[in-house]
Order: structure tokens, then sequence, then C-alpha cells
């Protein structure tokens, strides 16, 4: 007894840093109607700044109110003005698009400066850090664990009596239900978000410069997984309660550590279970929990005062100019295809190989979220599933390579039919969320585990070997003209999916599933395929991935890439097949264009080069709400009015009129 | 005085453009009924007056003010309260909270006997002052909206057909309300798609087709307009 009541007691303050991240996602979330996923990141650019402070002399104490007080607001405004101000309230995928963005760009942002690598945080700012200020029974509380249990009960204390007043809370509430509507009764709905928002990055200051020294270095990897757990610790309070989310975080803190206080450290249980729980105590939430299931299902009385948004340039260009375009398109990709594969040399081939792999998984994207509107966040674990089963298939039941890499999809695709189940009761955030918990799943308990993923290590895999043509060599043309015939069945598969009446019918479930279901739409069965048929993709496109480097590392699909490559195909185009190529492909190329840079080899300077790729291709997302469909797409619109507008109209179609 | 002046008001939504050189003077004390068939701008005019969609061409001056450039929250605070067509209401927000958002810039002892007046006008309604909006009715809705915009004693009360989708005798309370502005120096201007109620409500109509004034006159003839522009519709 007296040992449970260690371990429970031991854990209080960790389960505190669990209720501060949750009780700021809370308040964004009720401030600002933004489920923040970039609350990590946020953190994670204040305990580098609060580092970096201390290093330079600054004393603790300051450097914390610096960071908490004077930084994060600052950026909070700076959020609110330049990103979240432009999206429409209603749009709430606008809004998880914008969040994951800064959950992706920031990091980068943050790593692209010398020094942030490994950095070592200093103590907590108040309080003697590591000696025990007072004991409770056999326990010791020091300074790090005191700090963050009163910040914890300070911030509840502070946030609810905020929230609930009449002069800023009132409006804070309105302003994220309709900010026009708010400013009809006379209150500048600007100001109030934007206090919002600065509030909002104050507790993810706070968050960062108490979390610094807890986990060091300062990663965000460490502030990710804090944040995942947060989202559970907030989901007991559907999102909404701050009392609850304490409860939830201290809670799930004090579970974790019973947990780890009675399993040997060095059974598998401990390394798979313990990280794990708040995975799927969020799992369990969004299953069962009512106010969960109906986030995001209030909608802006004043939506109707917004301009409608922009046509995408397929339907704004002439049928004729469609044409042309279809019809050079394929000669133009053919000689340019012709011309790589010809005179490339050998690490350009094995770049665009790895780019036709990510084309294919960047295509479930186009699939899961440009056509049914879901955003998955457990794309690049399908792809993991598919390469991890195709990796034991081939070396432990040598099974060819391809049949293997059919079979990976498969059972990817079974993977993604078990997630729509349980989105069948969901919409929204909710979905996004449960995808965002198998990814976590995935990564702790599926590709640690030596019979599946391989272990930290991974495994071996080997290419194909067909009509006696070996595709094994790494800079293998032969392999490269082999994805491209992947690349091009799936694109053939999505583009008849997207142009045929799956895709309206698909189209029709996303804008509204009752009236799709009264229109005659199967919206379960459909619902079920699209999410079977995505993680199939995926899981292709993860075998190809895995065999380019003939090794398959869990790493390659961890859950932080799930949000990774969503945010690359949105900035891409996630509406168009050939948005997810571009995306592909670009992403693949930029980053062998990136090795010719200056670099000491060291793995800072591979961060680097991998956080500059990232942030190419991310910036985009910030774009989301002005043009949904990409801004590649948004570009070529621009070229198509500009060419309308200098060429005549179609001469043949005239005619055509006349005759008529 | 104008109340409100519109001087060829060109407004729309993107590529649409909604209205198409609209003049129209409005002076203190009128009740204006603001008619026409759906989609001819009624409501973009009165989100043009309240500063909710922007001009692209002409002037628009309110209480003798032009409002290029003033912001929608600085015009309510002028006095020019809108109530939107739908609702009005924030749906996670209480009956009392709701009334006290149009209260907030009144000082606290007037704030108070304001919003008690406001609780006592919404009759049994007012007995449920911590319920959520979004938990009552549709005419109840409306009506706690109505009594919100009069608690705040506007100068320039813009109503967008403040009886849409609901009951007769839901409609009956709603326009009730809106009667007791009549009693004050507030100018109504009030859109509806058929004359019906507003006639007795109103001394002017102005009848919108296609973005522009079609009829500004005594409410007795715009039936006729109405009429005739019904017929010459395409089929």
């Amino acid at each position: 007894m007296s040992n449970f009541l260690s371990y429970t007691l031991q854990s209080v303050p960790w389960g505190c840093t669990f209720a501060l991240v949750a009780v700021g996602l809370v308040l964004t979330y009720r401030a600002t109607g933004v489920f923040n996923f970039g609350f990590g990141a946020e953190a994670y650019a204040a305990g580098v700044i609060y580092t970096e402070l201390f290093d330079h002399g600054v004393n603790r104490v300051w450097a914390a109110v610096i960071v908490v007080c004077v930084v994060a607001p600052v950026f909070g405004a700076v959020l609110e003005a330049g990103l979240f101000s432009r999206i429409p309230v209603g749009n709430t995928t606008a809004k998880m698009v914008t969040a994951l963005g800064v959950m992706v760009v920031l990091p980068s942002i943050v790593q692209l400066f010398p020094g942030t690598g490994n950095l070592q945080a200093p103590f907590a700012p108040f309080f003697a850090p590591v000696i025990p200020i007072f004991q409770v029974g056999s326990f010791f509380i020091n300074g790090i664990e005191l700090t963050t249990v009163l910040a914890t009960m300070v911030t509840l204390l502070l946030l609810m009596a905020l929230l609930y007043s009449k002069r800023f809370g009132l409006p804070m509430r309105a302003a994220v239900e309709s900010p026009k509507l708010l400013e009809l009764t006379g209150v500048n709905s600007r100001s109030v978000l934007r206090s919002s928002w600065m509030v909002a990055t104050m507790l993810a200051g706070l968050a960062g410069v108490l979390f610094a020294p807890v986990e060091t270095p300062v990663t965000p990897t460490n502030y990710s997984i804090i944040l995942v757990a947060a989202i559970a610790a907030a989901a007991v309070g559907a999102l909404r309660s701050l009392p609850l989310a304490v409860v939830g975080g201290v809670a799930l803190g004090m579970v974790q550590g019973v947990v780890q206080g009675y399993i040997p450290q060095t059974s598998v249980w401990y390394s798979a279970l313990v990280p794990s729980l708040p995975f799927f105590c969020l799992l369990v939430l969004l299953l069962v929990h009512p106010g969960m299931r109906t986030l995001d299902q209030s909608s802006d009385p004043m939506m109707a005062v917004e301009p409608p948004p922009p046509t995408p340039a397929l339907a704004q260009r002439p049928p004729h100019i469609n044409r042309l375009i279809h019809r050079f398109r394929w000669i133009l990709a053919a000689t340019f295809a012709l011309i790589v594969i010809t005179f490339s040399p050998g690490p350009w081939i094995a770049a665009l190989t790895i780019g036709g792999a990510y084309s294919v998984i960047f295509l479930s994207i186009t699939l899961i979220t440009g056509l049914a509107g879901q955003l998955s966040l457990a794309q690049a674990a399908f792809a993991g599933i598919g390469a991890a089963t195709t990796a034991q298939l081939t070396i432990n039941q040598h099974v060819p390579a391809l049949v293997a890499a059919v079979a990976g999809a498969i059972v990817a695709g079974g993977g993604g039919w078990v997630a729509s189940l349980p989105a069948l009761r969901l919409r929204g955030l909710p979905v996004t969320l449960l995808t965002l918990c198998l990814a976590l799943l995935a990564d702790n308990l599926l590709f640690p585990t030596s019979w599946i993923g391989g272990g930290a290590n991974g495994l071996t895999v080997p290419r194909p070997h067909i009509f006696g043509i070996d595709f094994s060599d790494v800079d293998s043309k032969s392999f490269l003209l082999l994805v491209l015939a992947v690349v091009l069945a799936v694109s053939g598969v999505v583009h008849v999916l997207l142009r045929g009446t799956t895709g309206r019918a698909l189209a029709a479930v996303h804008a509204s599933p009752v009236g799709a279901a009264s229109s005659g739409v199967a919206v379960r069965r459909l619902t079920m395929f699209v999410f079977f048929l995505s993680a199939a993709i995926a899981g292709i496109g993860g075998a190809l991935f895995a065999m380019s480097f003939l090794q398959e590392s869990p790493s390659d699909f961890s859950w932080f890439w799930g949000p990774t490559f969503l945010v690359i195909v949105v900035t891409v185009g996630a509406t168009t097949v050939e948005g997810a190529i571009e995306a592909g492909f670009g992403y693949a190329l930029i980053a062998q264009a990136l090795t010719y840079l200056p670099s000491t080899g060291s793995s800072s300077s591979n961060a680097v080069q991998s956080a500059v790729t990232v942030l190419v291709l991310s910036f985009g997302a910030f774009t989301y709400a002005s043009h949904p469909e990409g801004i590649v797409e948004a570009a070529k619109r621009g070229i198509a009015t500009t060419v309308l507008r200098a060429v005549p109209a179609n001469p043949f179609e005239r005619v055509g009129r006349k005759n008529s | 005085m104008s109340v409100l002046e519109l001087t060829d008001v060109h407004a729309g939504y993107g590529p649409y453009k909604a209205l198409t050189g609209v003049t129209l003077s409005v002076q203190s004390g009128d009740a204006v009924a603001l008619l026409g068939s759906n989609g001819v701008g009624k409501s973009t005019l009165v989100r043009v007056a309240s500063g909710l969609v922007p001009t692209s061409q002409g002037q628009v001056c309110v209480l003798g003010r032009d409002i290029r450039g003033e912001s929608v929250h600085a015009l309510a605070r002028r006095g020019v309260v809108h109530l939107p067509e739908g609702v009005g209401l924030f749906g996670d927000l209480s009956i009392e909270e709701n009334l006290l958002l149009r209260l907030r810039r009144v000082p606290a002892p007037t704030r108070r006997r304001r919003l008690a007046e406001a609780l006592e006008a919404l009759g049994p309604l007012g007995s449920r002052r911590r319920t959520k909006a979004r938990l009552l009715s549709g005419g109840q809705q409306r009506l706690v909206a109505v009594t919100g915009a009069l608690a705040a004693q506007p100068t320039l009360l813009l109503a967008d057909e403040p009886a849409l989708g609901l009951s007769p005798a839901a409609a009956d309370e709603v326009y009730a309300a809106l009667e007791r502005v009549r009693s004050t120096d507030t100018t109504l201007i009030i859109v509806e798609t058929r004359l019906g109620r507003v006639e007795n409500l109103c001394d002017r109509a102005v009848v919108l087709s296609s973005g522009r004034v079609a009829y500004d006159g005594p409410t007795s003839g715009a039936q006729d307009v109405l009429t005739g522009l019904i017929q010459r519709q395409p089929e």
C-alpha cells in the first residue's frame, strides 16, 4: 500500500505537466476555436529561447519572465494577425491544417539556428532545483516539482477567473462562435481574438519553460510527446472544461506512475505500454465521451457574409484549354522522364525513386483528405505497416517482393478499415485525433516489436526480381521505371475515383453525411472503402519506400511524419492527382538538391537540411484558408486567368455555335 | 436629419455583385420596409449599412458620417444595431449573457436596470436566464435577439427578415416587440420578402429588383410593384 501511495504521489508533478499543457489546449480551443496542434512546437520554441537566454547570462527567473510575458504573447499576436485571423470561423479544416503547419514548421525554423540541436536546459526558474523542499510521507518534493504543481494550480485559478468574467471571458467565448456577430454588438472581435491568442501562447511559453528542465536535452520530440499526452487529459473535459482537464492530466500522470512502478523496467510491457497509456485513454475517450463526438459541430451564423471560396483552376479554364493542357502534359512528362532517366547521375536516380514512393504515399492523402475531406494523420503509419509486412514476408516467408508488397497493401488497408469503424460515428477534429492516436499506437506498439517492425534497427527489404530483371542495384534505373509504373497505376485509380461517381458521392458525404444518405449514398460502405483504399495505397508507397533504401526503418514512419506529409500535400494541392505527384517528387528532389549545400556531415547539419526541405514545402499550409486547393493549383489558376485574358476564345467553338 | 444615406452603392461577394447602384435616404424616426424577392440584394443593403459588406463603388453615410474605413463594432457603438437573418444569437452563451453583450458599454447601474427590463419583457423566458440560447426554440431565440437589440436603445435598427421561419404566433410576438420601437426615436429598417406584417408597422416601402431600387414610396403602393415584378420574372 505504501508503494502504491509513493508511486501515486511521485507522479503528481508529472501529471501537473500534462495538466498545464491540457489547460493551454482547452483555453486555446475555447477562446480561439482552434485546436492548437502547434502548442507543443510553441512550448519547444519557448524552451529553446529560455535555455539560450540562460546560456547568455540572463538570470533564470528573468529568462522565464522574458519568455512567458514578452516573447510568447508577441508570438501569439503574430500568429493571430498573420495566420488565424485570415481563416473564416466556420472553416475548421483550414484551422486544423494551419495549426498542423505551425506544428511542423516552427521546430524546423528553430532548428535552422546553430546550436539548437542539443540544448541542456537550466533548472526551473523558481525554488532550489533538485533539493527536497518538503516531505509527504516517504516522498520528497523538489523545486522543479513544486514549481510545476504551483504553476498548474495558479494557472487554473487565473484562467477560470478570466474565462468566466463578464468583462473579458464573455466576449472571448462569443468571439469563438462568431466574430462578425460579436462585432455587431459593438465589441472589437479582432482585439478579443488577438488577446486570446496572446494568453494561449503565454501558457505554451510557461509549459515550455517548466518542461525544459524535466526532459533534457530540449528537443521537439519531447515536447510533442507531452502534447499528445495532454490531448488525452484535455479530452476528459471534452476540450471545454478547465478543471476536468487538470483532473485528467493529474490522473493520467498518476496512472502512468503506478504502472511504471509495478511493471519491471526490463519488461517489454514497460517500454510499450507506459508511453502508450495516454493514447489508449484518448482513443477510449474519443469513442465513449459524448462531448468529444460533438466537437466542431457549431457553425457561424454569419457565414453567409463571407465571400464564396475561389473556383479551382480546372473549373475556370475553358474546355479547349483543358484539352490542350491534358495532351501536352503527357507529352512533356514523357519527354522529361526519358531525358531524366537517360542522363541523371546515380544519386538523382535514387532521389527520383524515393520521390515516386513519396508520390504514392501522398496520393493516399489526396484520396482521404482531398476527396473524402478527412484529415488523416495516420498515413505514414499505414505506409510503415505496408513496409513492415513486405519486409517480414520477404525475409521470413521468402515471398516474392512484389507479392509481399501487395500483401502489405492489404494489411495496411485492413488497418485503414479498422480506423474507419470509429470514424463512422465521428467527423472533423475527432477523426483527426483518432488517426493521430492510431499513428502513435503504431509507433509505440507495432514498429518497435521485433516480429512486426523489426525493432529499433528495422528490417532488410529486398527489391523484386521479375522476368530476369534484377532491380537490386541501389542506383537502378529499372527500379525507378518500376516505381514510375506503380505511380502511374495508382494515379489512374485515384483519378478515376476523383472524376467518377464515387468521387461525387464522397464529395456529397463530405458536405453532408445526412444529405448524402437521404440521396441514396451508402455512407458507411463508402467511408469504409475510402479508408481501406487510402491506407492500402499508403501501404504500397511504404513498401516502395523501404525497397528504395533496401531497408525498413521504424523512424521513417514515425507518427510525426503523418502531420508532415499531410501539410506538404495540402501545401502543393490535395485535391488533384498532379498535386500529390508534384509534392512527392518535389520533396525528394529538394532534399537531394540540398545535399550540394556546404555540410559538416554532422547530425545537426543533416537536421538543418531536413528542416529546410520541410520548410520549403510546408509554408503553403498557412495559405490554406485562401487557397484550399493548394498553392500550386492557385498559381495555375492565376496563370490560367492571365492566359485567358491574353488569348482569344477558341475559334472552333465560335464556328460551332454559329453553325448550330 | 438623415440617418442613412446611400449614393450609387455597388457591393457584392467576390465576383457576384448584389447591389448595382442603389441610392437611398432614410430620415430619423422613419420606419422603412425593404422589400423584394430572394436574391435582389435586400440583406446585402442592410449589411452594407452596418459595415459588414464593403462597397466597391458609391458612398454610404450613417448618422451624417461616411462609413468608409469604419469598423463594424465602431458603427455598432454609434447606435447601429443589425439583427442578421436567422437567429443572431450566440448559441453557447446563456440568455442573460447574450443580453449583457448588447449592454456591455452601458454604465453598471443602467446596465442592471436595462437587463432587468429586458428579462421582464421576455415574459416566461426571462426566468430561464441561465439557459443556453441553443436550447431555445427558433421563435424564442429570435425573441431574445430582438429584445437584446431593443435593450441597446439603437439609433438605427436594421432587422433582416425577423420573422423568417417562425410560426405565426412566434412571428406575432417578434413583431409586437418591434412595434415597441415605433414609440421611441429609433429609425427602423425591416427587410421582408412580402408586405404582410410590415404594412402596418412601416410608413414607407423600398422595393429592390436586381440590385437596384425599383420603388420608393408609401407602403400602400408597394404591393402593385411587387406583383408586377413577380409577373415579369422569367419562367
